[in-house]
């Protein structure tokens, strides 16, 4: 008795440090972004004050406002928006034949899958030298359509790797039966296959534009003053003097930035921890 | 018989060709010209013809103090990274795997950082740290711990640890939920006969927890570790590499060599290495996790 009840508090007291830890764990991870929150709400007088203020005392969505009024940040917004859904679209239009060929015909053998693992860990750094030099040749550096294509091509590999799971999952007697009935092999992808993959068509076109979302490295070499997305504009905040309509637009702009990770977080739970493997997010 | 595997062979090419184009065209052509150009000396500041100049850009590079420095600058950010990420991120795996209720809840709020872009945890920190009206300034000077507004990132030393804080904080959750994972998988009638022979809870973690996460733990710490080898959004925002190029890390000495210098011949030879050295460490993950699969099979 007396050692069962010893058990047990030593069970209870394991459970409160385990909760603890926890809830210092959330604090650490999620702090930042209460803060970057409420900075962005705050007026410009909460800024100065001593001692600081922690909550706005009259939350405004003026920053917001003017971040899209004076500043450019409802073009950089809508252009980050359209680059991704674009680039998200168009892998998904690439990568799914390819990983049909792959998942059903084998194309390539283990060669083929080493070399989209080898593409996947390629430096960007290594590719957006010759691209720019290639681009300023064309003259489609600062150009919606450049960027798009190479954020296409750059996600293609993992976005086929990620699809090569779904279509196996697809059972093949049902295709089967669909060619027998006269499908040509693209009718039968498109027609059987693909209604059935659409969950796992939703996963890869998340991940799709969370990591064009954040692309940075292509952005910030290959966009010009009207193509700028999101994220070149959060960078533009590391230069120019801290004053007030600075601090707050500059907080704006990045909570503007990291909404659509919030969404995609939750959303995808299932799915995270393959993704994130496979390097989808980081850009 | 053949000629049913010709057509499908023929079906497998139609079905993949218009990605390999694109790869051949934005990926494979761009490399192949960027090698060419690493043997020239094409250089935008002083502008066109370039010229061929052999092995030059490389035998440069073995004098380039910058370039050494950018290595040594990369591998001490990520060790010290790559181990806080290892222990946090597992000790928080073991936390989330010892509760009964709402760990999918509380792994997606947690796994949020992982989710947002480089430049972005990058700018919210550099707020946070900012000297004045800074979040962790202010804080520190409410609590009477600081007395003066204090510069976070004026000494190499200070702007690495921020950088290896703000890199710990963007990515343990990824360590974290990978851990979790396998944390998950381990059969749970190990550590009840851990239990019957009486193994305490440290003995269950030594015997039987670590051993069966060892590969999971390699691979997770292997594609951290390409990953800051291509740190770049980080150092952009957080110091530019600042101050006194202390934390100019391999991609972004790169990129001021192309696009500050605008040496582009010089800058494609260093990202050659790069590439190399990337490349590398693919391979070892590629061996890594063939022999899990193989051994889990």
């Amino acid at each position: 008795m007396n050692t069962f009840s010893k058990y047990r508090l030593q069970r209870q007291i394991g459970m409160v440090l385990t909760y603890a830890g926890i809830a210092v764990a959330l604090i650490f991870f999620l702090f930042p972004f209460v803060w970057i929150l409420t900075t962005s709400l705050k007026g410009n007088e909460d800024y100065f004050t001593f001692p600081p203020v922690w909550i706005p005392t009259e939350p405004s969505l003026a920053h917001y406002y003017r971040l899209f009024t004076h500043g450019n940040g409802w073009l950089y917004f809508k252009n980050s928006l359209a680059i991704s859904s674009l680039s998200m679209l168009a892998a998904l239009l690439f990568s799914v034949p390819t990983a049909y060929s792959i998942a059903r015909f084998r194309f390539g053998g283990s060669l083929f899958s080493n070399f989209l693992l080898l593409l996947r860990t390629m430096p960007a750094i290594a590719l957006v030298i010759p691209i720019y030099v290639l681009y300023s040749k064309l003259g489609i550096t600062n150009n919606y359509f450049g960027l798009i294509l190479l954020y296409t091509v750059f996600y293609i590999p993992f976005a086929v790797w990620l699809m090569i799971g779904f279509i196996r999952d697809v059972p093949q007697e049902i295709e089967e039966a669909a060619l027998i009935d006269g499908c040509s092999r693209l009718q039968a992808l498109l027609r059987v296959v693909l209604p059935i993959i659409v969950p796992g068509l939703a996963v890869v076109a998340l991940f799709a534009f969370i990591t064009t979302w954040n692309e940075f490295l292509f952005a910030v070499i290959l966009t010009g003053a009207e193509t700028k997305t999101m994220m070149v504009l959060v960078a533009s905040y590391t230069t120019g003097s801290p004053t007030d309509t600075f601090y707050g637009e500059a907080s704006a702009s990045v909570v503007l930035g990291i909404v659509p990770a919030f969404f995609v977080a939750f959303a995808l739970q299932r799915y995270l921890v393959k993704g994130l493997a496979l390097g989808a997010v980081k850009g | 018989m053949l000629k049913k595997k010709l057509s499908s062979r023929r079906e497998a090419y139609f079905f993949a060709s218009p990605a390999l184009f694109l790869i051949v065209a934005f990926v494979i052509f761009p490399l192949i010209y960027s090698f060419y150009l690493t043997f020239q000396n094409y250089d935008l500041a002083i502008g066109p013809p370039s010229e061929f100049v052999g092995l030059e850009n490389y035998e440069e590079m073995l004098d380039d103090r910058r370039f050494w420095r950018s290595w040594l600058n990369t591998f001490i950010i990520i060790f010290p990274s790559i181990t806080l990420q290892l222990l946090l991120g597992l000790g928080i795996a073991l936390l989330l795997n010892r509760i009964p209720r709402g760990k999918a809840f509380i792994t997606s709020l947690l796994i949020i950082p992982a989710m947002v872009s480089p430049a972005s945890a990058a700018m919210v920190w550099r707020m946070l740290f900012g000297v004045k009206y800074g979040g962790i300034n202010n804080a520190l000077m409410q609590v009477g711990l600081m007395d003066v507004y204090f510069d976070w990132f004026a000494n190499p030393v200070r702007a690495i640890l921020a950088i290896v804080m703000v890199e710990m904080w963007h990515n343990t959750s990824f360590m974290m939920i990978v851990l979790l994972a396998g944390l998950q998988s381990i059969p749970p009638d190990l550590y009840e006969a851990g239990e019957v022979d009486g193994a305490s809870t440290w003995q269950k973690f030594w015997y039987i927890t670590l051993p069966l996460l060892k590969f999971t733990m390699i691979v997770a710490l292997l594609i951290r570790m390409i990953d800051l080898t291509k740190i770049f959004g980080l150092i952009y925002l957080l110091t530019f590499g600042g101050p006194a190029g202390s934390t100019q890390t391999v991609a972004f000495s790169t990129y001021l060599t192309g696009f500050q210098d605008f040496r582009i011949s010089y800058a494609s030879a260093l990202s050659y290495v790069i590439v190399v050295g990337v490349f590398i460490l693919t391979l070892i993950f590629q061996k890594v996790s063939r022999f899990r699969e193989g051994e889990e099979a």
